[in-house]
């Protein structure tokens, strides 16, 4: 479970995300949705310590995430796929992920087999399309077999093949009972993937409900836009 | 802590770069012996009067600012080449992230300026045979122990330079940079500058702080103990300067 707690993130005086509260439950996909710009990365990157909150809190589990210990059996994130050493082999850089967590090598090796990865895991980052580089994201964020899992648009730049690899990986996540959170402003995606919506606009919550419920009387997109319409950036 | 120090070095033995520097730092120490060598038969082949002008064959003094700057770019690389992001994520606890960087770093510039002062002053020591002074400074290699223990201090300090100067800028190119300037350029320019200034300021650069911490100058402006002080201020500095911008910054 994430519990978000009156989080505020301040640079100068431009406010990312105000006074932000929501829970994110296990055995569900939850979607955080929101315009560019709305503070969902920022809000991410809090949750994982990345950022400093200037106000209030972001708990997994109880804990804040740096003090999870060996926290990558606890939490797996991709927040952005381009974020390692290019130079280095697909193999590598899960075995580096891996020892610092205390995870063996060979569940390095059994990731990138089970995300299709396995033929090119002594290829060099760099050498890995858009597609592959988002599967080695996701093979890190299984590496700790963790209980909760965060993605920052995971279908960004994917084809139809990867999107529908990413929407079937988070469903059979949450159908084994995992917290699943994962940020898009791809309605008809969302609407396919999530069972719940936290929407936020200017880092300001605007709904956290079931989707069922938003969805009731027309699509996301309709719901969406009516929810955040003038408050956009 | 082992397994934060299992995937730095997991992770400098999976770049390329490393071993780039590693070449280098052989390279140096084969173009090293190589000079001594071609010192050895020009001196061989000249007459007594200019045999006592001879400079010395010992190597080691050449490639030692070489191999601090090496030993610099590797602490730069530890700091700089993976992103924050995926590096905090995995190790969330920043002062665990910079103790193993640290002591990674700290343990390779030793082990680097251990073995190339090694390799240097035994291979000039063969090469240079039972010749006399100058061109042979030293009769023992206990003799030049002194000096080798300031310059295997030297590589450690910036070796956590490096280290320091790439957490706090988070740029490669800019440590390299910065690391040059201390090295070589501040060095160059201090001499020119008015005296007593120009004593004052070169006694603290680092390629002279060598020799005053090898105590192997007479008159040094600064004597072994304070040089070896103000060679771990740079460390200090560089590594105190790095260790606040992570723990204060965010990714």
């Amino acid at each position: 479970m994430i519990e978000v707690r009156n989080l505020t993130k301040r640079y100068g005086d431009t406010t990312a995300v105000e006074d932000l509260s929501f829970t994110v439950h296990p055995g569900l996909v939850t979607g955080f949705l929101g315009p560019n710009g709305a503070g969902k990365s920022t809000t991410m990157r809090m949750i994982l310590g990345l950022d400093r909150p200037t106000g209030g809190e972001a708990l997994i589990a109880g804990r804040r995430y740096q003090d999870l210990d060996r926290p990558l059996r606890h939490v797996g994130a991709l927040l952005d796929p381009a974020a390692v050493h290019h130079g280095r082999k697909a193999l590598d850089h899960l075995r580096w992920l891996a020892a610092s967590n205390g995870i063996g090598g060979e569940r390095a090796v059994e990731l990138l087999e089970q995300v299709g990865l396995g033929g090119v895991r002594h290829k060099r980052i760099r050498a890995l399309s858009l597609g592959m580089k988002q599967r080695l994201g996701v093979a890190a964020a299984l590496l700790g077999d963790p209980a909760v899992l965060m993605f920052d648009e995971p279908v960004n730049g994917l084809d139809p093949e990867g999107v529908r690899w990413i929407r079937d990986l988070m469903r059979g996540l949450a159908k084994e009972g995992r917290t699943v959170f994962v940020s898009s402003h791809l309605m008809s995606e969302m609407a396919l993937t999530a069972d719940h919506v936290v929407i936020v606009a200017r880092g300001q919550l605007v709904k956290e409900t079931p989707m069922e419920a938003l969805t009731r009387n027309g699509s996301l997109e309709d719901a969406y836009l009516e929810l955040t319409s003038g408050r956009g950036l | 802590m082992k397994n934060a120090l299992a995937a730095e070095w997991l992770k400098l033995r999976t770049v390329r770069a490393s071993y780039g520097l590693a070449g280098s730092v052989g390279l140096m120490v084969v173009a090293g012996a190589l000079l001594s060598w071609l010192i050895v038969q020009d001196y061989d082949t000249s007459p007594a009067a200019e045999q006592v002008r001879f400079a010395s064959a010992d190597n080691s003094v050449v490639i030692t600012p070489v191999v601090q700057f090496l030993v610099a770019a590797l602490g730069a690389l530890v700091a700089t080449s993976d992103p924050r992001l995926t590096a905090l994520t995995a190790v969330p606890d920043r002062k665990r992230l910079l103790t193993a960087k640290t002591a990674l770093v700290a343990a390779v510039s030793v082990v680097i300026g251990v073995v190339t002062l090694a390799l240097s002053l035994g291979g000039s020591r063969l090469i240079m045979g039972d010749r006399p002074p100058p061109i042979a400074p030293w009769d023992a290699l206990g003799d030049v122990l002194p000096w080798a223990g300031a310059a295997v201090l030297s590589i450690l300090v910036t070796g956590l330079a490096g280290l320091g100067i790439g957490l706090a800028v988070r740029s490669t190119a800019v440590t390299i940079v910065v690391v040059g300037v201390l090295l070589w350029g501040l060095p160059a320019i201090t001499p020119m500058l008015p005296e007593p200034w120009n004593m004052d300021a070169s006694a603290v650069m680092v390629p002279y702080l060598v020799w005053e911490v090898a105590g192997v100058i007479d008159d040094a402006p600064l004597g072994p103990s304070a040089a070896v002080a103000v060679l771990a201020l740079y460390a200090l500095v560089t590594l105190g300067t790095g260790t606040v911008t992570l723990l204060r910054q965010d990714a």
